[in-house]
C-alpha cells in the first residue's frame, strides 16, 4: 500500500514535468510561428494542455474540485480558439493580403457580411 | 428512443439501491437494464434500439482501436529524425446527405489520426480530407468509405 | 493495484500530451502539425481523465470525467476543421512533400 502511494506520487511528478516541457515548446512555436495558423494550432493544443495539467493536480493533491475547473476550462478555450479562427478569417479576407477568387475588393473599411 | 432514458433510470434505481454510487455497480446496472428490457421486447412493437445499440457499440469499439492503432503512426513519425510522411489531400464522395450525417463523418475522420477533413465543397458532396501517409487513393477513399462511413451510416439509418 | 494503474495510465497521457507538442515543433507545415495537435493532444488528456475516473471509482466524479471526455471529443476536431480550412484558404504555405491537391481550385471565398 506504501509502495503503491509512493509510486503515485512519483508517477505524478514525472507527468507535470512532461506536461511543464511540451507547454514550453508550445511557446517556442507561439512566439515564432510563421503563419497566424501555427500560432492558433499551439495555442489550442495549450489550452488542452491547461486542462491535462489540472486533471493530474487533482490526483496528485487529492482534491477532486479541480476537474469542475477542468470542465469550465475547456469550454471556454474552445470559444476563445473559434473567435481567434473567425478573426483570422475576416482579417485576412479585409486586407487584401489573401486574393479572393470571385472579385477583388480592395475597399478599406467597406462594410462585408 | 425512450428505452434509452428507462435503462439509464433502470440502472440510476439499481444504484440507489444497492446504496453504493460507485460507477461499476451503475455500469453493472445498465447492463442489467438491457438485459430485462431485451426480455421484456415483445412488448414494444415498433423499437429500434436492440437494433441499434449493438450497432452504436460497434462504431464506438471501431473507432477507438483505430484510434489507438495510427496514433503510433504519427508518434513515430515525429519523435524519429527525418520525416516518412507523404502528405495529400483528397477528395471523398460522400453518401451522407442530412446534416447530422456530415457532421459525425467530418469529426471521426478529423478525430482519427492520419486524416483530417479540411473542406466541403459548394454542393457537399465532397469531403476534402488531408491524410498524411497517403501511398494510393484509391485505396485511402475506399478505406475511409467502407469502414468509417458505412458503420455510422449503419447507425444512423436502421 | 489502483495506484500503479493510475501511475501507468498518468505517464503514458502525459507521454501522449509531450509528443502533441513535439509534433507541433518539428512537423513541417501547418496542416500535419494539425494532425499532431489534435489527435495526439485529445487522446493524451483523455487517457489523463480517465486515470483520474479509475482513482476516484465514485459515479458523481466518473460523470464528470465523462463529460471533460465528451466536450474534448466534440470541440477538437470542430476547431481543427475550422483552423485547416483557414489555413488553407488564405494560402498559408504546403509542404513541398504534399504530392497531391485535389482541392486546389474548388475551394473558393466565401465559404
Amino acid at each position: 500500500m506504501m509502495t503503491g502511494n509512493l509510486f503515485l506520487s512519483g508517477a505524478g511528478q514525472i507527468a507535470m514535468a512532461m506536461l511543464l516541457a511540451a507547454m514550453v515548446m508550445l511557446l517556442w512555436r507561439l512566439a515564432k510561428g510563421p503563419g497566424a495558423a501555427d500560432r492558433v494550432i499551439a495555442l489550442d493544443l495549450l489550452s488542452v494542455l491547461v486542462v491535462a495539467f489540472l486533471v493530474i493536480l487533482s490526483i496528485h493533491t487529492g482534491k477532486s474540485t479541480y476537474l469542475d475547473v477542468a470542465i469550465a476550462y475547456a469550454c471556454i478555450a474552445f470559444l476563445g480558439t473559434i473567435a481567434l479562427v473567425r478573426f483570422i478569417h475576416k482579417s485576412g479576407r479585409k486586407s487584401g493580403l489573401h486574393p479572393p477568387q470571385s472579385a477583388p475588393d480592395s475597399t478599406k473599411g467597406g462594410s462585408d457580411d | 428512443m425512450p428505452l434509452f432514458i428507462l435503462n439509464i433510470v433502470f440502472a440510476a434505481v439499481f444504484t440507489l439501491l444497492t446504496g453504493s454510487a460507485r460507477i461499476g455497480v451503475f455500469m453493472f446496472g445498465c447492463i442489467l437494464g438491457y438485459g430485462i428490457l431485451w426480455l421484456s421486447s415483445p412488448l414494444y412493437k415498433d423499437t429500434r434500439y436492440f437494433k441499434k445499440l449493438p450497432k452504436t457499440v460497434n462504431l464506438i469499439t471501431y473507432f477507438l482501436k483505430e484510434l489507438f492503432v495510427s496514433n503510433l503512426r504519427v508518434l513515430w513519425d515525429v519523435i524519429t529524425p527525418g520525416h516518412i510522411s507523404r502528405p495529400g489531400i483528397i477528395g471523398i464522395p460522400l453518401d451522407a446527405e442530412t446534416d447530422l450525417e456530415i457532421f459525425l463523418v467530418a469529426n471521426l475522420i478529423s478525430l482519427t489520426p492520419g486524416t483530417l477533413s479540411v473542406d466541403l465543397s459548394e454542393d457537399r458532396k465532397t469531403l476534402f480530407v488531408h491524410v498524411m501517409f497517403l501511398e494510393n487513393v484509391a485505396a485511402a477513399r475506399a478505406d475511409i468509405k467502407n469502414g468509417l462511413e458505412k458503420r455510422i451510416l449503419e447507425v444512423m439509418r436502421s | 493495484m489502483i495506484e500503479y494503474l493510475t501511475g501507468i495510465l498518468l505517464i503514458i497521457g502525459s507521454f501522449f500530451c509531450l509528443v502533441a507538442a513535439l509534433g507541433v515543433i518539428r512537423l513541417p507545415d501547418s496542416l500535419t502539425r494539425m494532425h499532431a495537435a489534435t489527435k495526439a493532444g485529445s487522446l493524451g488528456a483523455g487517457l489523463l481523465v480517465i486515470a483520474h475516473a479509475v482513482f476516484y471509482q465514485e459515479l458523481g466524479i466518473s460523470l464528470r470525467a465523462v463529460s471533460i471526455i465528451a466536450i474534448l471529443l466534440f470541440t477538437a476536431p470542430v476547431a481543427a476543421h475550422l483552423i485547416a480550412r483557414t489555413s488553407y484558404r488564405s494560402g498559408e504555405a504546403i509542404s513541398d512533400r504534399t504530392w497531391i491537391d485535389e482541392l486546389k481550385g474548388n475551394g473558393g471565398w466565401p465559404g
